[in-house]
């Protein structure tokens, strides 16, 4: 059971053990973290659980695929170079420990 | 006192929800958000966090309603499916609707629509923008879009109406429903030669993007899924037109800053369907017994899913009523939420904030309503303006 830590824009720190096979936005949801709103649902296709990843975990996420490269430029908070969207970070062993911050804007 | 508020809710009369459901809304929100409407013969859920979470859960409120007068008008569309079936039909039509096509490929399309409608009167300094605007914008831009480019407005306009009039056929009117399949049989035709002309030369629409998909829709899926699109597609992105027009007209303030500012058309948009949804109600029914805003509904129970009324809840949105585009924190429920979010979002956004919105108040100098007639109201599954009667300078 990774731990996930979600980081708020004020700096309020909720961790979370999620399931190996859920997403950084599902367990988000389950667990009411603040700021993932996720309007559709894991298609990536409305751009409202946009996280921030520090680059240096880039190397345990999987890579940005084309719909999620495109919906990232449709986010309410400005695209950076760790931004992800976290229906699309699928919970791995990997991920223990990593931290993702949740944008001022979402919506 | 719950017999009292019982009593408002068995006393609620479709017409009156048809004039003005908002003040309705509000009684049913603070004093029982999970009501049993027998004039709608549903359960009305009212409040945005019931919603919220009825949204998160398509395990328990499925969008596959027994006895469905949509399936009876359109054959079974991805609007009426769970689940991997959903998943497969909607995967299919999505390439022609992601935000990136919408950009490089529709949103010039709707522009040159919106150019030539408005070349057609723009000379005569007044409209009802209703008719002349934004219902054949709405058409022109779903048939293009659809890749039924050749299919006259007027005909889609017709098909959607009477196909949305079934739907809602609950008196059983044979008239209606000699309508909306006459309106079927039409769609199919046009779908069928677009059928034919695509699979050999496909393009970037949405009947393309179904035929060629991986796992490619068969012709009927794709009949009756377009059935869906003409019939949902079409009021949405016309209603947003007129009432975010509306709005602009009354809100001289605001208007002023949006015109200052295009980029603020964008909140516009956003606002409006908030303000508005154009999409007031929409079906579920539960899988199983369950519990909601303190009502036990058991399994099998019809639920109408009052979006209008969630977009005014006071416990989300400061003054619900004030048209205001300057709310932050977007949480409207317009355009639904969960498997089912609104397919056409980025499509709409770009169709009537990016294009329709802008280009009239740019080309249409001292926009303003022209008092001949008051602007009017109505309907509460699906809102809007009936017309939209305006004077320019030329």
């Amino acid at each position: 059971m990774p731990k996930i830590v979600y980081v708020q824009p004020d700096g309020t720190e909720t961790a979370l053990d999620v399931d190996a096979g859920t997403t950084v936005m599902r367990a988000a949801l389950a667990a009411g973290v603040q700021g993932i709103v996720a309007e559709c649902g894991g298609n990536a296709m409305c751009a409202t659980c946009h996280v921030y990843t520090d680059p240096s975990d880039s190397d345990r996420l999987p890579a940005v695929g084309d719909d999620e490269d495109e919906m990232l430029d449709c986010t309410a908070g400005a695209r950076e170079d760790g931004s992800r969207l976290s229906c699309q970070l699928p919970i791995t062993e990997a991920m223990e420990g990593l931290a993702v911050r949740v944008p001022r804007e979402q919506v | 006192m719950a017999q009292v508020i019982d009593d408002f809710a068995r006393t609620i009369q479709l017409d009156e929800l048809w004039s003005d459901p908002y003040p309705i809304y509000r009684t049913l929100r603070e004093n029982q958000p999970v009501a049993w409407v027998p004039a709608a013969n549903r359960y009305l859920l009212t409040r945005h966090s019931d919603i919220a979470y009825l949204e998160k859960h398509p395990e328990i409120f499925s969008a596959a309603e027994t006895h469905s007068l949509m399936i009876r008008v359109m054959g079974l569309t991805m609007l009426r499916q769970d689940g991997a079936d959903h998943l497969r039909e909607r995967k299919a039509a999505e390439p022609a609707l992601r935000p990136r096509m919408v950009k490089q490929r529709w949103t010039p399309a709707f522009q040159r629509i919106a150019d030539e409608l408005i070349d057609g009167f723009r000379d005569r300094g007044e409209a009802d923008l209703f008719t002349e605007f934004a219902a054949p914008m709405a058409a022109k831009c779903l048939a293009a879009v659809l890749g039924l480019a050749d299919v006259p407005a007027q005909d889609l306009q017709t098909w959607s109406q009477a196909m949305m009039d079934g739907t809602g056929n609950y008196a059983d009117d044979p008239v209606v429903w000699q309508r909306a399949e006459s309106a079927a049989r039409g769609v199919e035709r046009a779908v069928d030669a677009a059928i034919e002309r695509l699979s050999a030369h496909p393009d970037d629409s949405v009947i393309s993007a179904m035929l060629h998909a991986e796992d490619p829709l068969t012709p009927r899926q794709i009949r009756d899924n377009i059935k869906l699109f003409i019939g949902g597609g079409l009021n949405e992105p016309r209603d947003a037109t007129t009432v975010g027009t509306y709005a602009l007209l009354t809100h001289p303030e605001q208007r002023a800053r949006v015109e200052a500012d295009p980029s603020r058309f964008k909140d516009v948009f956003e606002e409006t369907v908030r303000w508005v949804a154009p999409i007031g109600m929409y079906p579920r029914q539960t899988t199983m017994e369950t519990e909601l805003g303190g009502t036990v509904l058991p399994a099998g129970a019809k639920l109408g899913i009052v979006l209008a009324s969630a977009n005014r809840d006071e416990s989300v949105f400061d003054n619900p009523d004030t048209f205001d585009i300057d709310r932050t924190g977007r949480v409207h429920l317009a355009f639904g939420g969960g498997p089912h979010f609104c397919l056409g979002t980025w499509t709409a956004r770009a169709q009537v904030g990016a294009v329709a919105l802008p280009t009239l108040f740019r080309r249409l100098p001292g926009l303003r309503l022209s008092g001949a007639e008051p602007v009017r109201w109505g309907g509460w599954v699906f809102r809007g303006l009936l017309n939209l009667p305006a004077r320019w300078d030329v």
